[in-house]
This record gives C-alpha cells, sequence and structure tokens, in this order.
C-alpha cells in the first residue's frame, strides 16, 4: 500500500482525533499539524512537526493529503488554499453556511482536480453502513419510509447555541445527510415543526431544542426526522427504513451488552453517552476512505456535493419552521438557486 | 369477534340476542345465543336487553346509535362512529338525550401495554412530554374494493392513531401536516387514497408528534409507540405469538409481529367490552366515548385537507371535541 503523507489544519477536539487516528493508521504518515491557538507543548509529539502557521502545512510540497479541522468560519478558506496548493482535501462538516461560499468552494476544488471528503462520517458507522447495504442489496425492497431518531443527551452551553448556526444547521444537517445516504434520493421538500422544551435560555437565544421534520424523497419515499437536544438516558441515535419487501432498524449501541434482572425490572445499558464514543470507530473508517480514494483515484463517498445538499435542506428547515408551510429544497434565499416554486 | 368475546370472556355479561342479515346459525347455537334475527328490532324492543354492540357497516352506525339510543339501550360502537363530525355530534346527542352510555371502540387504549404506558406517563416516568410516535403499519395492503369505500387512509387507519396521540398525550392536537403518498399499490391510487403517510403534529401542551402509516409492511403488523420527554422515554414495541429466536449461520432469526389486529390487540377487544359492561352495571363514565370519536374524526379531515392542498392546518375548532369519560 502506498504511503500518503498528510497534514492537518486545526487541533481542536476533533482535530485532536483525527490526527491520533492518523498517526495509527498505516499507509498514512502525519508529518505536520497547524493551529494558531494550540501550545502543542504535551502533544502531538516529537514524530509530528507542529506549527502555528497552516502555511507551514499548505507549502510543505511533500504534504499530498490535507485535513481541515479548524472551526468552521475558516473550513471554507483552507479548502481553497489546500486545493490550490495541489492537496486533496477533508473537510469537516459544514464548509459553509451559505450555499454560494460552499459552490465556489466547490468549483475551486473541481478546477484543482483535487479530491474533496467531507465529514459526514456517520455514513462510516458500521450499523448505519450495513442498514444502507440492506438498501442498496435489495433487502427491504424499494425505499418507502424513513426515519431518523437523533437525541443528543444533554443541551449545549447557550454560548454555543449562540453561534451554531440553529438546531437544523448544527445538529440536524448529519440526520439530512442520513436520509439522502439511507435512500439514495434526493429530499425534494421539507416541512418542521420546531419547539423549545428544553432549556427556555434557548429559545431566548431564538433556537429550538425540539423537532420533528418531514420530508419527501424524489423517489416518492417520505422521511421522518426526530431531534431533540436532551435525551437524559443518552445519545439516541436510531435509523429505521422501510420498503416495499419489508423494513430495516438499527437500535442505540451500548457500553456493554448486559441486562441485569431484578426484581425492579429487567435492566439494559443506557446508550453510548455521546458521539465520540459512538461514533469513535466511523472516524477511523471515514478517513480509511478517504486514503484509499486519494490511493485509488476514486471520488470520496462523501463528497463535497453531499455537503452542499445538506446544507439545501438545511436552509428549507429553517424557511419552513419560520413559515410554517412546506418548502421545496434550493427554493430558499440563501440557498443562492434559480427560483423559488 | 365482538359476539365470542363477550359470550366467552365477559363474565358479567349475557349476550340475548344477535342481529345480522347474514347469520351462521351453528355459529349462533354455538355460543349459546338464544334470538337470532335479521331484523334489529327484535333486539331494540326487547325491554330485557339493556346494551347493545354496534358491529354494522361504518354507513349505519349514526341510525343504529339513534335508535337503540331512543330504546334507551346503552352502546358500544365500532369505529369510526362516522366520517362526518356533524353525524357524531347527532349520536352523541342522541345518547346524551336518552341518558344512556355510548362507547366507541377505539380498542387501543385497552391494549395492557399502551395502558401501562399511559400509566408511566401520568406517573410523570418520562417528564414533560416533549415527543410522540405512533408507527401503524399493516402486514398486506387491502383489496381495493375495501379501499374505496373506507373513508380513506386517514379515516379508516390513521383514525386509531390520533386517538392514540390524544390517549397517551393528554392533550389536544392543535395542528398538523400529513404528507401521503402511494407506494404500496398504484391501485390504491387510482382508487384516489394514499397507502403510505407521515403526520406531524402539534399538541396543545407544545408537544411534537409522529404518526407513520404504511398499507403493507411483508413481516406483521407492526405496531410500535414511543413517548419521550423530559425524564426519559417510554416504548412498546411489537408483540409476537411466542418469544422463539433461532441462531443459524445464516443469522439469528425472532419471530414476526402477529399477522392481524385480531391477534395483536386481542387482549384489548376483550378489555373494551368489561369496561363497556362494567360501565352500564355501575353508572361510571366510558372510557373513551363519542367525544373521542369526534376529535379523532376532526383529526382525520384536518390530515385529509393537509394533504391535499398541501399545507398544515389548524384543528381550529378542536377545544370543543373533548369528551369521553375519564378525562382530567
Amino acid at each position: 500500500m502506498k504511503t500518503i503523507t498528510a497534514g492537518v489544519l486545526g487541533a481542536g477536539r476533533i482535530g485532536k482525533i483525527h490526527a491520533n487516528n492518523l498517526m495509527a493508521m498505516p499507509g498514512v504518515r502525519l508529518k505536520a499539524i497547524a493551529d494558531p491557538f494550540a501550545d502543542f507543548k504535551s502533544w502531538p509529539g516529537p514524530a509530528v512537526a507542529a506549527s502555528k502557521d497552516p502555511e507551514d502545512v499548505l507549502k510543505d510540497p511533500e504534504i499530498e493529503a490535507v485535513l481541515v479541522c479548524s472551526s468552521t468560519p475558516s473550513h471554507a478558506d483552507l479548502t481553497d488554499a489546500a486545493a490550490r496548493a495541489g492537496k486533496h482535501v477533508f473537510c469537516e462538516k459544514p464548509i459553509a453556511v451559505d450555499a454560494a461560499r460552499v459552490r465556489a468552494t466547490l468549483e475551486t476544488v473541481k478546477r484543482s482536480g483535487v479530491k474533496l471528503q467531507e465529514g459526514f462520517n456517520r455514513r462510516f458507522d458500521p450499523t448505519f453502513a450495513r442498514v444502507r447495504r440492506a438498501v442498496v442489496d435489495g433487502e427491504v425492497g424499494d425505499v418507502q419510509l424513513v426515519r431518523v431518531t437523533a437525541r443528543d443527551p444533554a443541551a449545549p452551553p447557550i454560548e454555543y447555541v449562540q453561534t451554531s448556526g440553529g438546531m437544523f444547521a448544527d445538529m440536524t444537517i448529519h440526520d439530512f445527510d442520513m436520509v439522502r445516504f439511507l435512500s439514495g434520493a434526493e429530499v425534494e421538500e421539507v416541512h418542521a415543526y420546531g419547539a423549545n422544551l428544553v432549556d427556555p435560555a434557548i429559545g431566548a437565544a431564538g433556537d429550538i431544542d425540539t423537532a420533528l421534520v418531514s420530508m419527501r424523497l424524489s423517489n416518492g419515499a417520505l422521511a421522518v426526522i426526530e431531534n431533540s437536544r436532551q435525551a437524559v438516558f443518552g445519545y439516541d441515535q436510531r435509523i429505521e427504513v422501510l420498503g416495499s419487501k419489508g423494513g430495516v432498524e438499527a437500535f442505540n449501541e451500548t457500553p456493554a451488552r448486559t441486562v441485569l434482572r431484578s426484581g425492579a425490572g429487567v435492566r439494559h445499558e443506557n446508550p453510548l453517552y455521546f458521539f465520540l464514543e459512538r461514533y469513535q470507530r466511523s472516524f477511523v473508517l471515514e478517513l480509511e476512505a478517504f486514503f484509499a480514494s486519494i490511493r485509488g483515484d476514486r471520488e470520496p463517498p462523501a463528497g463535497g456535493n453531499d455537503g452542499l445538499m445538506a446544507l439545501l435542506i438545511c436552509l428549507a428547515a429553517q424557511q419552513s419552521l419560520l413559515e410554517n408551510r412546506p418548502v421545496r429544497v434550493g427554493s430558499t434565499a440563501g440557498a443562492g438557486a434559480k427560483k423559488s416554486q | 369477534m365482538h359476539t365470542e368475546n363477550l359470550v366467552h370472556s365477559v363474565p358479567d355479561a349475557y349476550v340475548k340476542a344477535v342481529a345480522s342479515p347474514r347469520l351462521d346459525q351453528a355459529w349462533v347455537d354455538a355460543l349459546g345465543i338464544p334470538i337470532r334475527a335479521t331484523d334489529v328490532d327484535v333486539i331494540l324492543n326487547d325491554p330485557e336487553i339493556e346494551a347493545v354492540v354496534v358491529t354494522a357497516p361504518s354507513g349505519r352506525h349514526v341510525e343504529l346509535i339513534r335508535r337503540a339510543a331512543a330504546a334507551g339501550k346503552h352502546i358500544f360502537c365500532e369505529k369510526p362512529v362516522a366520517f362526518e363530525p356533524q353525524a357524531i355530534e347527532q349520536a352523541q346527542a342522541a345518547a346524551k338525550a336518552a341518558g344512556v352510555k355510548l362507547q366507541v371502540g377505539f380498542n387501543r387504549r385497552f391494549d395492557p401495554g399502551l395502558l401501562q404506558m399511559w400509566q408511566a406517563v401520568q406517573r410523570g416516568d418520562v417528564g414533560e412530554i416533549h415527543q410522540l410516535r405512533v408507527t401503524n403499519r399493516d402486514p398486506k395492503a387491502p383489496p381495493v374494493d375495501f379501499v374505496k369505500r373506507s373513508g380513506g387512509l386517514f379515516f379508516d387507519f390513521a383514525i386509531h392513531d390520533f386517538d392514540t396521540v390524544r390517549f397517551l398525550s393528554g392533550s389536544e392536537i392543535v395542528e398538523l401536516f400529513a404528507a401521503g403518498a402511494v407506494l404500496v399499490d398504484p391501485e390504491i391510487g387510482k382508487a384516489g387514497d394514499i397507502d403510505t403517510a407521515i403526520i406531524t403534529l402539534r399538541l396543545a401542551n407544545g408537544a411534537l408528534g409522529v404518526i407513520d402509516c404504511s398499507r403493507q409492511t411483508n413481516y406483521g403488523y407492526d405496531q410500535r409507540f414511543e413517548v419521550f420527554g423530559s425524564k426519559g422515554s417510554v416504548f412498546v414495541d411489537n408483540t409476537t405469538a411466542t418469544t422463539v429466536v433461532s441462531s443459524s449461520k445464516g443469522g439469528v432469526v425472532a419471530e414476526k409481529p402477529h399477522e392481524t389486529f385480531v391477534e395483536r390487540y386481542r387482549e384489548a377487544f376483550v378489555a373494551e367490552l368489561a369496561a363497556f359492561v362494567a360501565s352500564v352495571r355501575d353508572g361510571s363514565p366510558v372510557r373513551v366515548g363519542a367525544g373521542d370519536a369526534l376529535a379523532a374524526v376532526r383529526a382525520a379531515g384536518a390530515a385529509r385537507t393537509s394533504h391535499l392542498e398541501h399545507r398544515p392546518v389548524t384543528l381550529a375548532d378542536n377545544v370543543q371535541a373533548v369528551g369521553g369519560g375519564q378525562r382530567r
């Protein structure tokens, strides 16, 4: 297997996870990490060059691939810069929260002839990938109904909510991608109900913490997403697809598989607490797939267009919530698309 | 089924007569029912009969309720009482004027699983309700002839789900958005109906609900319910005839859900009649009444409008729809 030399931009929580995964990954050499705000005293160690300046990574001719893990507002600029420097890019989602900005970056990437993968890690979760395979292999027949249940264990701090871009952009965007991924179809229309039931401070910040989003897909199927910012029993991540031949469902994963039986009842384990635990494996698998795409000169499995589509659905959902009507995807003002219906 | 349940499983009831245009004499004899009639007047004019169970075709429900009420009989009526809210109001008024009880066949309210779920919600186990989900899917699509006279998916099928949402939440549906599709059988579409739907809704208590319906699973009668709230969630899963699990190289295979509503809600069908008989005997209010039928039909009507007009629909006059017994 050809070894690919890689660099990481951004050493926050997700940057560290990716960097650590790369250091343990066969066929990849992590050469450099850059983050203006990190001190790099105890990490990543002597084997990896650490710098405050992203240019140090972008200018290094030996580095073929770059992981953009910086804060969201810098994703598009860094992806552009990396693409222009001829480096393949893995970018955390979202590239940008403005559709026109995303399109500009996709154009730059295309002109540069590099590969772009976006961090829709859930597609690589073995359980969810298995559900997708049940669809691809025809085990459920034609897709008719899709349900995504996604509930966080606890509401984020209000400071986070204020800069998150809203629940749909911050949280539901993964679920929009999951609906597209599972169905293999495009979301054509969205209707969103939202509520503020978990924390009044979230409502005061102009956001919602509970939502039901109903969708109509290009293959005729219907879909629904259930979101909450707070499931007190743990990270609630379940999906279900009903098709013409049957259905497939994925349940929550637990730290262990015990059942405790007593006079009080039969107690199962709570779900894994949050996304770092639940999707640990998917973070490795998405990067393996990225490097395999580079080696095999194939399109990455979750490309920039997937990010753009998820963003357009998100914008439609935001508008639906605002105006309480079904909204066609791509028709919203911020989508930069031709015409509203 | 109701007759057999009354005879075999409701000890407090004595079935004196059964009336229907078509009856199997051997079946009636086997049940030990003394009077078999083709004319309902035989029942309505019998002074000894205190209560009637109406299982005639839906189109005759209101007429039979009015006649039974006028004859002073307590009434158990299968759903739907009627498709038109005004007709249900007439039936309700007739029962009220006659001072007789009118219970409606929303059998799920008597299912042991759903009852326990309701109790858990009442106890506060889930805290404040944030979300409810009802999954209601038939194993096989019905014949198109049935679809044509069924009243449509929202009135024939989802009607139970609207009632379940009201029952579990203890709240009223104030607005809903219905997305429907024809994905199972094109003939259903040609008959002007749909076979697949997702209905999202808002409740008066602020919670959100979702109902997903399909006329065909191919894996049995799929009946699952979830209530999610500030302190946790409660879930009712499908039930199976046995709990056998077979493991082999091909996989670990458990039994499919029950194939029909008759099996899935066997206990509920008995319990609803036992409760009706108890209400008649004790003079206690029925647990599910015409007001509940009215609210469910109004929701079904709103869902149909939402689907046809492609917009969310408010149930503006829903406040008046609260009825039935035992509501707090």
